[in-house]
């Protein structure tokens, strides 16, 4: 983002700074545990009980963006990459799902748009904060908040109310990833500091997805991927990586 | 053996070390861009298609935000104002008025304007706030987003062989001097992106047929603002933006030797639009609590617009609430200025009845708080300006 005035003025280079800090964040629970892909869930409640057979799943675009790795550590997003990517995952949930004999709705937003309607976006926008804030408040534990070490209480309250009215669906199912590779000068950089000993990051792949009961808008199911390879890209290979971020999954 | 091996050693780290700085130096040539053309969305593999992509998810997301100002009236405005400078790319910028109590403006490489209530309250007329603008859509056309990734991207990747290269040979300090010249160099990169968008939103606004010699005036104004502010002073090397004092010099010039061209100035066109909304603005700049500078904001805006009430009442604010040593009674003397135009604000005798009631003037506080129900009948805040009214007169203070 450009602007008009710098000194003094800093809110566009905080934002930048910010979103920064969370891919930082992001990868840092990517490396958390790196050596292969690995999931953890949580659920708000042990005695959740698979429901009824007729209980209607919308499931939401999947938030999905990959970049490339610079030869210096920064992130290039890639449009191209992203594109099939979103596709592949969604194909893969869909048909998941679908072999599970899950009753699916699908959430429409026009091209380009995140949604159609400004209360939706609103759900979507919350319910990116929450996941983000799970993501760090769960899954770091230094970050462990000390009211919620032992419980999963995690909602969008009213909010995902304007999703269950427009779908008349009973829960929603969110999907996130974003996945990184080394470019050829990052790989380079990666050898070179092999022989003299240096480590130095590759690409990784951080995904979550969670499950809104649409009613209270509590969040009852939450996993979260992090391995140090995959590709998006391929569409085998996204379905494995769904398949990992729906282990445990209730319904 | 032993010597010929260590010169062997030196003059392998001296041939990396050319060589890294060599790859270095290469690197950091970019190539020229060509201005975007009208409705113009990059390839799909292309990097510049990553950053729309990924600014379009934040302009999404921006859109709803609370901070946006659905006034229609503003945003056609505003809107308007680019259509005049642009009327080819008009239709593919989405603008959007943002409540923030700073002077600036942004611009997404995607199309998506952001102009700040802040700038819109600190210019003086129409012709101040199209050169705003036209900085903005120059950032827009010129595509500085892509070219500023590529010029940091190309800089640290050469930057990052380059710090290997120096701890292999030893002297890692040497890639720590280049790291800090690197990153040097990109804000240079950056702030002759500014320079060039400066002169290019001037040439705009003179297309437009907007008078080119109000441009410097912001800069002037802004410089004012903040040699006053509390707000530390960054270093020149390492900012994103060339000083405002060259800015306002190279714009001042560039319209001297333009001279007058009876270009549109525009100040009743800015006020009929924005005036209702300064006493809102200025309650959000007060928030900063950096009085220096709202102090000089206040005495331009009264410098543009007149012995107004709202801005009087503001100004008595800003006192009463830095309550420093004499304030009070800069207070007092505000607020008396307020009431002594014919447009002040209802809240005035509030605040001038509490300025009283602190400084143990229980019966101008009490005459004060009265004046102020007289004035506002259905204040929601009766019921408590009632009590004070009570507690003054059982002697309470």
């Amino acid at each position: 983002m450009t602007s008009l005035a710098g000194q003094g003025e800093y809110a566009g280079i905080r934002r930048c700074a910010a979103g920064a800090a969370r891919i930082l964040i992001v990868v840092a629970v990517g490396l958390y545990l790196t050596a292969c892909a690995q999931t953890k869930a949580f659920v708000q409640s042990k005695d959740f009980e698979r429901p009824s057979e007729t209980v209607r799943v919308l499931l939401m675009p999947p938030d999905v963006e990959l970049y490339e790795l610079t030869t210096a550590g920064m992130l290039e997003p890639k449009a191209d990459w992203t594109e099939s990517a979103k596709t592949n995952v969604a194909y893969a949930f869909e048909s998941i799902l679908q072999e599970r004999q899950a009753n699916l709705l699908f959430y429409d937003s026009a091209a380009g748009k995140l949604a159609f309607d400004d209360a939706h976006l609103q759900a979507i926008k919350l319910h990116s904060a929450v996941g983000n804030s799970i993501l760090l408040h769960k899954y770091l534990p230094q970050m462990a908040l000390p009211t919620k070490k032992e419980t999963f209480d995690w909602t969008l309250g009213e909010a995902a109310t304007a999703l269950r009215d427009t779908y008349d669906a009973d829960y929603a199912l969110f999907i996130h990833f974003r996945e990184s590779f080394s470019s050829a000068g990052r790989a380079t950089l990666i050898i070179v500091g092999a022989l003299l000993g240096v480590g130095v990051r590759g690409g990784s792949q951080v995904g979550f997805a969670s499950l809104v009961d649409l009613r209270s808008g509590d969040i009852v199911w939450f996993n979260r991927l992090a391995s140090g390879t995959g590709d998006l890209r391929k569409a085998d290979l996204a379905r494995g990586a769904s398949e990992k971020l729906l282990t445990e999954f209730p319904l | 053996m032993k010597p010929a091996r260590v010169s062997f050693v030196r003059r392998a780290k001296k041939a990396t070390v050319f060589a890294a700085f060599c790859l270095f130096v290469a690197g950091c040539a970019t190539a020229p861009l060509q201005d975007l053309k009208p409705g113009e969305r990059p390839a799909l593999e292309t990097d510049e298609a990553g950053f729309w992509m990924v600014t379009d998810r934040i302009e999404a997301k921006l859109s709803t935000s609370g901070r946006i100002v659905k006034d229609p009236k503003i945003n056609a405005y505003v809107r308007g104002i680019i259509c005049r400078l642009t009327p080819e790319h008009c239709a593919n910028i989405r603008l959007y008025v943002v409540r923030t109590p700073n002077f600036n403006a942004s611009m997404m490489p995607n199309g998506a304007m952001q102009v700040w209530t802040g700038a819109i309250l600190r210019s003086r007329n129409e012709a101040q706030l199209a050169y705003v603008i036209g900085h903005e859509l120059s950032h827009y056309l010129r595509r500085h987003t892509i070219q500023q990734w590529r010029d940091a991207r190309a800089k640290t990747d050469a930057l990052a062989f380059f710090q290997l290269a120096t701890a292999l040979a030893g002297v890692p300090v040497v890639g720590m001097v280049v790291q800090i010249a690197t990153m040097a160099g990109h804000f240079g990169f950056t702030r002759d992106q500014e320079r060039e968008s400066d002169r290019l939103g001037f040439e705009m606004m003179v297309q437009a047929g907007y008078d080119p010699r109000e441009a410097a005036k912001v800069w002037e104004a802004l410089l004012e603002e903040k040699d006053a502010s509390d707000e530390p002073k960054k270093l020149i090397f390492f900012s994103t933006h060339p000083a405002s004092e060259e800015r306002e010099k190279t714009l001042a010039k560039m319209a001297e030797e333009l001279g007058d061209n009876g270009g549109l100035v525009g100040k009743d066109k800015l006020a009929a639009v924005t005036s209702i909304y300064r006493g809102k603005w200025l309650r959000d700049e007060l928030r900063h609590r950096d009085y220096p500078r709202l102090e000089v904001v206040i005495k331009q805006q009264i410098e543009s617009w007149g012995q107004q009430g709202t801005l009087h009442y503001f100004q008595g604010e800003l006192y009463r609430l830095r309550g420093e040593e004499e304030d009070a009674a800069k207070a007092v003397a505000a607020y008396q200025e307020a009431l002594s135009t014919n447009d002040p604000p209802a809240q005035t005798h509030r605040a001038l009845g509490l300025v009283y009631w602190s400084m143990d003037r229980p019966a101008e506080a009490r005459a004060a708080f009265e004046n102020y129900l007289l004035a506002d009948p259905a204040a929601d805040d009766r019921p408590m300006i009632e009590s004070y009214i009570q507690q003054i007169k059982g002697g309470v203070s």
